[in-house]
């Protein structure tokens, strides 16, 4: 008996394939099968004998049981390597690159913007590109003969309506549609009678207004929001106000930020001063209150280029190819 | 606005000042600076003397002089033309390193030696102010002979540009913006005094009379003086070219110092243009002119006040009698009548118009100053004026109001202070309230918060706290923020499909657009001064734009162009409409191993299988559009929810053509129309769905719409979907093709049995046979 079972031990071992095991399994386990064969000659066998016989058999059914399955894994975990093997591919010839669109880096730089202010609680406020005088100029403290007008030059209509030269038209109709208080930006597309290197006769602006009760908005609140947001924009950089003049603001200030490319070293994009300009904001004018009927009130404004702040953000060089619909640029922001 | 170190010297101290600081200084209170340029001479170019001046044996054009340089004398040869004996000169000394980068050495020119080269101001590396040689004088200051130039204040200066803002008028000028520096360093201005000996002159009234209309607003003072031998100052001719500005004759050059110095607005005239004949007595009128601005004549017009003068008043001789005239008028009402009737205007009104200084004697005494220190002239004692009575403005505002604007507590003394060196008068009626009287120069202070504008800038915006405001109120999530909101959700919603987002200008050609069928705005609404040809009108389509773009992207050897734009569109009243469109062109994916580098191209399944990844489940209608643009066949309406919101379409092959581009597919939306909003879950039912294809038999040029409409009436509550999944055609069929409908049913209450099944499909072909006449295969 020993060396019968010996022999299927060998075959055990010897098994090659998942099949050829099961096919031993049959042999050694089945209804004929040697094990089978091996009980029944206990029948025949001296009764003083046959616990023995029967305690040896079931040790060898087990150990048998114990090779068959650590060869059946063996096997299993070979024929699946190998089954892997033929699906072997060269991962190297696959570099994806994405199939997706992308957003257009001026409007997804409005969208940053507007959600720094609408966290702030700021209405997002919109109007017409086609203005009139009072609401782009007159009620901005820019009456007609007023110097300021040249630095915005106008594309008009011949029936006298202009393309808006700023979104304060909507800051304006705004605020004589409603009372104060007040707490608003208006994002939108601008237009300049310029065309060249660093104007486009369509640019886009968000600008900012706040008005409640005289007395209590301050300069002071004026800095800290926008130095709040222009941190939120750009990272830590250090802001700088410079007093300025504009026309509906008293007083005023252009807002700079250390220069995002030489970190304030100076550079050519800075122009060697360390600084970018890239706000202007103010206290409101009373003249303009005036222009819409407020009374007893105090406001702050501000103003900036979205496309001035998406070239610094993502190191834009080309302001024009902006307006190109250029894949080459766009993709870049898949 | 130019000014340098040593000119603003001359009004405020700044010696302890670097220039550093001084930029610095200058942006802090809003006078922005634009460049700092340093005047770099170098060393061993000194002042000498020519002692001796002759004539080169051997050359015509080269002097051969004899220099004093303090430790000696140098043999020099110059080709100068202006050089002569006596002139005191800039030398380059032996071992001298020009800007230029030549070194200095001894030399023989034409056999005679030469120790030197006596210096060209561009030579040192300064403004080219003379031709030739520079002749120093008593102007540039206290120097010895041998004396570095270097150490000259006139030479080694720093010049800083300015960029003024609209309302700072009152700096447009030396003196303005010494104020300024006055007032951010606490420092006093040095005015000039000067002593008038009137006794031994001859009075101006005896060779001059103004006649005068009234309510002109100008402020005019007249002085003349009989001009003889005046030789234009050295530094005056530095300090033009530093400002890059020159007049054609001396006494024009030297006003224009003057009025960049001071700020008064100066002109020169010739006398005997205001004497007629025989008469020894100038008459000068003051009128109005044909366009009604206050002129200046005699028979003739001499100038247009504060804007232009005529050539034949000037004055264009070296000697005889001069008349100067000084003037000021309020900048609004320049700018407002040259606004109402715009004439051609002379170099002097930019400062006019932005506001130039009106303490006419100031500027008048320090030119008749100069004249008379540089020339031999004799000036006519007295003045002829015509000036109106100004009373400063009063602008009253309170320490708190102050406090309130700004947002900081500001000492007391400190505003006070400010305000002073500005030249406010300030008078405090209380201890907490502050009376201002405005100069007249600050023509664009009127409320209180310019007041407070003045005090911020001078304190500096960097030393004020920041605070957060305060609020509370509502949320202001409202229509607007929705509409942007909405916006954004669709453009990305775009770009995740595989759009890239276009922004193009809402300018178009209008030939082009007429063109295609697009209607433009409307001829008495159309844009007066269109910025060139291709972009004369508004666009009323996103379309155009979007075809130019993919041009433009096909020729830049992109494959697959997909674009989209959210953007505004006019119609012809130019009324303004939010569209969304989108363009498909050439290669649905990139190359790669599955595709064999063979990527399919877009097709009209593939295009609005990706429109609605973007806008959600749609319709489509056959349907004809009011443009060309579109292929004639392949042309539809779009629907949602039973309302048209646009178009979608294959481009016209004609026009595919013109673009450089393959098969190309558009579709434009109403914006407005698109849904947003919180959507609602259908009820969905838990029992199974069962499947029915059917294969109808219908003519090749029958419109499926006809089909759906009949089945959509005809079908019983339990069919939930149907679409068509297959189209076959052959000859057998004729004019006719076999098209294969699925159709899905669902009950809310049960799964549905054969008989259910069986007896919907059964109406629908029965609605189907009786309607339209056809059936199954």
């Amino acid at each position: 008996m020993e060396t019968l079972l010996k022999e299927w031990y060998d075959k055990i071992k010897e098994a090659q394939s998942v099949d050829s095991l099961e096919d031993i399994r049959i042999c050694v386990f089945g209804k004929k099968g040697v094990l089978a064969t091996e009980f029944a000659k206990m029948k025949t066998a001296p009764n003083e004998e046959k616990s023995k016989i029967a305690k040896d058999l079931n040790t060898h059914k087990s150990s048998l049981m114990n090779e068959m399955t650590s060869r059946k894994i063996t096997l299993q975990t070979q024929e699946l390597k190998e089954a892997m093997k033929a699906e072997a591919i060269d991962v190297s010839m696959f570099s994806v690159s994405s199939e997706a669109g992308a957003l257009h880096p001026v409007m997804e730089t409005m969208d940053r913007i507007v959600e720094y202010f609408s966290a702030m609680n700021f209405a997002v406020k919109t109007g017409n590109m086609v203005e009139d005088d009072f609401n782009n100029f007159e009620a901005l403290n820019l009456p007609k003969y007023h110097p300021a007008r040249d630095m915005q030059d106008t594309f008009y209509f011949k029936d006298e309506l202009l393309l808006r030269t700023h979104t304060s038209p909507v800051q304006i109709r705004t605020m004589m549609n409603n009372k104060p208080p007040i707490r608003m930006i208006a994002p939108g597309a601008v237009f300049r009678r310029d065309y060249d290197l660093t104007h486009t006769p369509m640019f886009h602006q968000v600008e900012g207004l706040l008005v409640d009760e005289e007395g209590k908005v301050s300069f002071a609140n004026l800095k800290y929001i926008l130095e709040d947001f222009l941190k939120y924009m750009f990272g830590e950089v250090e802001v700088r106000f410079r007093p300025s003049f504009f026309p509906f603001t008293e007083p005023s200030a252009e807002v700079d930020i250390s220069c995002v490319f030489c970190k304030g070293k100076g550079c050519r994009v800075c122009s060697k001063t360390g600084w970018l300009e890239v706000l202007g904001c103010g206290i409101v004018d009373p003249n303009v209150f005036e222009a819409v009927k407020y009374k007893n009130v105090s406001g702050y404004a501000f103003g900036l280029g979205v496309e001035r702040f998406a070239m610094l953000i993502h190191h834009i060089g080309d302001l024009r190819s902006l307006f190109e619909g250029d894949i080459k640029l766009l993709e870049q922001f898949q | 606005m130019i000014v340098t170190r040593s000119w603003l010297n001359e009004w405020i101290d700044l010696s302890d000042i670097t220039t550093e600081d001084l930029a610095k200084t200058f942006n802090a209170i809003g006078l922005e600076v634009d460049r700092i340029h340093s005047y770099e001479i170098p060393k061993k170019i000194i002042v000498g003397k020519v002692l001796e001046c002759e004539k080169h044996p051997d050359a015509d054009k080269l002097n051969v002089c004899k220099v004093d340089i303090g430790t000696s004398i140098r043999q020099i040869v110059c080709g100068a033309s202006n050089v002569r004996e006596g002139l005191n000169v800039v030398v380059a000394t032996i071992g001298a390193v020009m800007p230029n980068g030549t070194v200095i050495k001894p030399v023989k020119l034409r056999g005679v030696e030469s120790e030197g080269m006596i210096c060209s101001a561009s030579e040192i590396g300064i403004e080219d102010c003379q031709s030739g040689i520079m002749e120093l004088d008593k102007s540039v200051g206290k120097y010895k002979l041998g004396q570095e130039v270097c150490t000259l204040p006139t030479f080694a200066d720093d010049l800083i540009e300015i960029e003024l803002t609209a309302n700072r008028g009152d700096c447009l000028s030396i003196r303005g913006v010494a104020r300024d520096l006055s007032a951010a360093y606490d420092r006093p201005i040095k005015e000039t005094n000067i002593n008038e000996d009137e006794d031994k002159r001859v009075g101006i009234g005896r060779i001059l009379s103004l006649s005068y209309e009234n309510g002109l607003d100008v402020n005019l003072r007249y002085r003349a003086v009989d001009l003889k031998d005046l030789s234009l100052p050295f530094i005056v001719r530095l300090r033009l070219a530093q400002i890059e500005d020159s007049r054609e004759t001396d006494i024009e050059a030297l006003m224009l110092y003057v009025t960049h110095s001071s700020g008064v607005i100066l002109r020169a005239y010739n006398y005997d243009f205001f004497c007629a004949d025989n008469e020894s007595m100038a008459k000068v009128e003051l009128k109005k002119d044909d366009n009604g601005y206050a002129s200046i004549s005699s028979s003739k017009k001499a100038s247009t006040v504060g804007i232009i003068q005529e050539d034949i008043s000037k004055v264009t001789y070296a000697q005889g009698k001069v008349l100067l005239e000084a003037s000021y008028i309020p900048p609004d009402i320049i700018s407002k009548k040259m606004q109402e009737s715009k004439i051609e205007s002379g170099p002097m009104y930019y400062r006019t118009s932005r506001g130039s200084e009106p303490e006419l004697n100031q500027g008048l005494n320090f030119c008749l100053n100069l004249i008379e220190s540089n020339s031999k002239s004799s000036v006519f004692g007295g003045s002829i004026d015509l000036c109106d009575s100004y009373e400063d403005k009063i602008v009253t505002v309170t320490k708190k109001e102050i406090d309130e604007i700004i947002g900081a507590k500001i000492n007391k003394v400190k505003i006070t202070k400010i305000l002073r060196n500005l030249g406010f008068g300030t008078t405090k009626s209380s201890s907490e309230n502050f009376v201002i009287s405005v100069p007249r120069f600050r023509h664009d202070i009127s409320h209180k918060q310019d007041i407070v504008e003045e005090i911020v800038r001078l304190v500096g915006i960097d030393n004020i706290a920041s605070k957060p405001f305060i609020f509370s109120e509502s949320s202001k999530l409202e229509d607007d923020y929705f509409a942007y909101k909405k916006r954004s959700i669709y453009r990305h919603k775009a770009a995740h499909s595989g759009f890239f987002e276009n922004v193009a200008f809402v300018f178009d050609e209008k030939k082009v657009l007429n063109g295609y069928g697009f209607n433009t705005t409307k001829e008495e609404l159309e844009l007066l001064n269109p910025i060139v040809n291709t972009f004369d009108t508004l666009r009323p389509t996103l379309m155009t734009g979007l075809l130019k773009a993919a041009s433009q992207n096909i020729k830049n050897g992109i494959s697959s162009v997909r674009l989209f734009e959210v953007g505004s569109v006019f119609n012809p009243t130019r009324e303004e409409s939010l569209k969304m469109a989108f363009l498909f062109s050439g290669d649905t994916q990139k190359e790669n191993l599955a595709n064999a580098g063979k990527p399919p191209k877009v097709d009209f399944n593939l295009f609005t299988q990706k429109i609605s990844d973007v806008i959600g489940e749609f319709e489509l209608r056959q349907y004809e559009t009011s443009h060309s643009l579109s292929h004639v066949y392949q042309c539809a309406e779009l629907l949602q929810n039973g309302e048209i919101i646009g178009e979608l379409f294959r481009v016209h092959p004609s026009v595919e053509d013109s673009y450089g581009l393959e098969a190309t597919y558009m579709c434009e939306l109403d914006f407005v129309k698109l849904s947003y909003g919180l959507k609602v879950a259908k009820k969905s039912s838990k029992y199974q769905a069962s499947f029915r294809d059917l294969s109808i038999i219908m003519p090749e040029a029958m419109s499926y719409e006809k089909v759906k409409a009949v089945i959509q009436a005809s079908a019983s509550e339990e069919l939930i979907r149907f679409y068509p999944v297959d189209k076959y055609s052959d000859e057998s069929l004729g004019e006719n093709m076999s098209l294969s409908i699925r159709f899905v049913l669902q009950s809310f209450e049960k799964t549905l049995e054969e008989d259910n099944i069986t007896s919907s499909m059964d109406a629908i072909l029965e609605s189907l046979n009786s309607e339209l006449g056809i059936g199954l295969r």
